[in-house]
């Protein structure tokens, strides 16, 4: 299921370190990187790639907020609401985001999950800290950060997700059309 | 109150000597300002007890939070042969801390540079950055400041033509707060679940692979650089000594007009002048008054605002009933409901609680659903005592020390601010249910 190059890194990985179980977290985020998420088969080869037993590879997948076990769609937009950028506004940033994903913008227990309504797009209002407290209130788009936002000026953000969230249904899309799965 | 002259304005930032930056500095620039001497000056001239010695008469004490003696630290380790380990912790994750994060992406050399003295030191020849899956862009720049190093011959085999050799690798996270946690670190670079340890054994003595390792926060290894070139004794009169010498970053976040990362000299000055002073947060937000600050991100015991004299430094805040840590300062203000801040901090610990300890997995569950309950007007008077009740069967009883951490914002906040909690109760609803 994964591409010769991806699995040629994991082999590498697999000799970096003292010891080969060292190689699974960043052989997970390998895959992690050319599928979107960790499907049980792909977490299966991975074990199998480093020769390791596969309830190895399910623990360390199972554990980190980072793997994901489900598909995502095209972005997952971590909005910080950990106490310093609570104190800035933070909530209401997840709220103005979950609303244009046409979803509920809840915020329940220091939690929310906010699904755009085709899966294109994913908004998770979240305890943990991602280190930009002094440009609070702040979000993950994937991997970018972005810093410093006011919810009354929040256009570029919206369009950064709605382009990550089109590129992701013209994938599935192009995919149906070679007969494959979307 | 308004802003104020800030105190010491003629000192020098070490650790973050460039603020405001955007870029890294490169390799020719850290060499131009003297950058590497110190690793020259440890492998050529010092022995490694010499360099282990330098460092404990410093006085540097770790700066990830505990306060360990770093040096002690690293005299630990057993000499002689086999495998020996430096992890650098740079899994940054409690909230209000940005300051590991600033030195990797602006300053990636001072680290390397310090990791490599250290390694020296210990007798390691490989060293881990362990970084938080979240930071890619300080992992993405120190992995090429390694590069760079590499090809200069400043790591890798034969260092400065020595037959030292030492390699360094980033290890990237996926996102665990209890990935700071010493054991639970090592725990993760093996690719287990991060769950700490029992110990003894110390990881000095049996670390990572079961070898003697020591584990470093980033602030602590940058410092390394700058007391191998200066000596001891200029380190000394950095801060006061015995207890607390040297540069400490301070991270300022919270209802402050200007958060961000400040570097002193340790008691140098009060948390006042840190809010109010013009070289630092310049102020309220909003010109509104100040109701605590926390000193240590959410994990150590809150400050109310009567103790605001307080000197910035191990002693100072402990003497103000808190703890240093790693030196992250959130500022509340008055609009603030006490008890929505500590139920937040509250449940960023049942979040990041790893389960492995029942006390805690349990407990912070407990926390967070009597504090909701309170927040929400659904609670009664005898839930106060319910929670310090809870607290105490958390507090001291599990391996590491995420629970502990867990129960301070519940305990400082009903010993400071009991009265916000009993007005929850009389209401039946929250006071102040905004934010901001």
């Amino acid at each position: 299921m994964l591409s010769p190059a991806t699995r040629q890194k994991i082999t590498d990985e697999g000799q970096r370190y003292p010891e080969k179980r060292s190689a699974l977290l960043p052989s997970l985020k390998l895959a992690q990187g050319e599928v979107g998420w960790l499907p049980r088969e792909v977490v299966a080869e991975v074990a199998d790639l480093l020769g390791l037993s596969h309830q190895a590879a399910i623990e360390i997948t199972t554990f980190y907020t980072m793997l994901r076990k489900q598909d995502p769609g095209g972005c997952v937009v971590d909005v910080c609401i950990q106490l310093p950028c609570a104190l800035r506004g933070a909530e209401s940033v997840y709220r103005k985001i979950a609303e244009h994903l046409g979803a509920d913008g809840r915020i329940e227990h220091g939690h929310g999950h906010a699904v755009a309504r085709d899966g294109s797009a994913t908004a998770v209002a979240t305890v943990e800290c991602f280190g930009s407290c002094h440009r609070a209130p702040m979000c993950r788009v994937n991997d970018e950060y972005w810093e410093h936002l006011d919810v009354n000026d929040l256009d570029k953000l919206l369009a950064r997700i709605d382009e990550l969230a089109a590129n992701y249904r013209a994938r599935g899309e192009a995919a149906v059309r070679e007969g494959g799965q979307p | 109150m308004t802003t104020h002259d800030s105190p010491a304005s003629d000192y020098q930032p070490l650790l973050l000597p460039h603020p405001g930056r955007k870029q890294p500095v490169e390799l020719a620039e850290y060499r131009a300002g003297g950058g590497y001497d110190a690793l020259l000056k440890a492998v050529k001239q010092m022995t490694r007890e010499q360099v282990i010695d330098e460092v404990k008469s410093s006085g540097l004490r770790g700066r990830g939070g505990a306060g360990f003696s770093a040096g002690k630290k690293w005299s630990f380790v057993p000499k002689g042969p086999g495998a020996k380990y430096l992890c650098v912790n740079a899994d940054e994750s409690e909230p209000g801390t940005f300051k590991d994060r600033e030195i990797m992406e602006i300053e990636p050399h001072l680290l390397l540079e310090g990791v490599a003295i250290t390694s020296y030191a210990i007798g390691a020849t490989l060293a881990f950055i362990y970084i938080r899956g979240e930071y890619t862009v300080a992992a993405d720049r120190l992995d090429a400041a390694i590069e760079e190093a590499k090809q200069a011959g400043l790591l890798g085999k034969h260092l400065f033509g020595t037959d030292y050799e030492l390699d360094v690798l980033v290890y990237r996270g996926a996102g665990a707060y209890i990935c700071g946690e010493e054991t639970a670190l090592l725990e993760s670079l093996e690719g287990k679940r991060p769950m700490p340890r029992s110990r003894p054994p110390f990881p000095a003595v049996s670390g990572l692979y079961a070898k003697p390792t020591v584990i470093n926060n980033v602030e602590t290894i940058a410092n390394v650089p700058h007391i191998i070139a200066r000596g001891a004794a200029w380190y000394q009169t950095l801060g006061s000594a015995p207890n607390n010498t040297g540069p400490k970053i301070l991270c300022l976040s919270g209802s402050v007009n200007r958060p961000g990362n400040y570097e002193i000299a340790l008691g140098s000055i009060s948390l006042r002048d840190l809010v109010y002073g013009e070289r630092f947060g310049q102020g309220m937000l909003r010109g509104r008054a100040l109701k605590a600050i926390l000193p240590a991100g959410v994990s150590a015991p809150l400050i109310p605002a009567d103790k605001l004299d307080a000197r910035i430094d191990y002693d100072g805040i402990q003497a103000a009933g808190s703890m240093l840590g790693s030196a992250s300062f959130i500022v509340l203000n008055e609009d603030v409901c006490i008890v929505k801040a500590a139920l937040r901090m509250v449940e960023f610990f049942r979040h990041e609680s790893c389960g492995k300890c029942t006390p805690c997995r349990e407990g912070t569950g407990w926390l967070a659903q009597v504090l909701d309950r309170v927040e929400h007007g659904k609670g009664d008077a005898a839930d106060l005592e319910l929670l310090l009740s809870l607290a105490d069967r958390i507090s001291g009883k599990v391996l590491c020390a995420l629970g502990d951490f867990a129960t301070s914002p519940v305990v400082a906040t009903i010993k400071h601010f009991r009265a916000e909690y009993l007005a929850h109760i009389e209401l039946g609803r929250c006071p102040k249910p905004e934010w901001c």
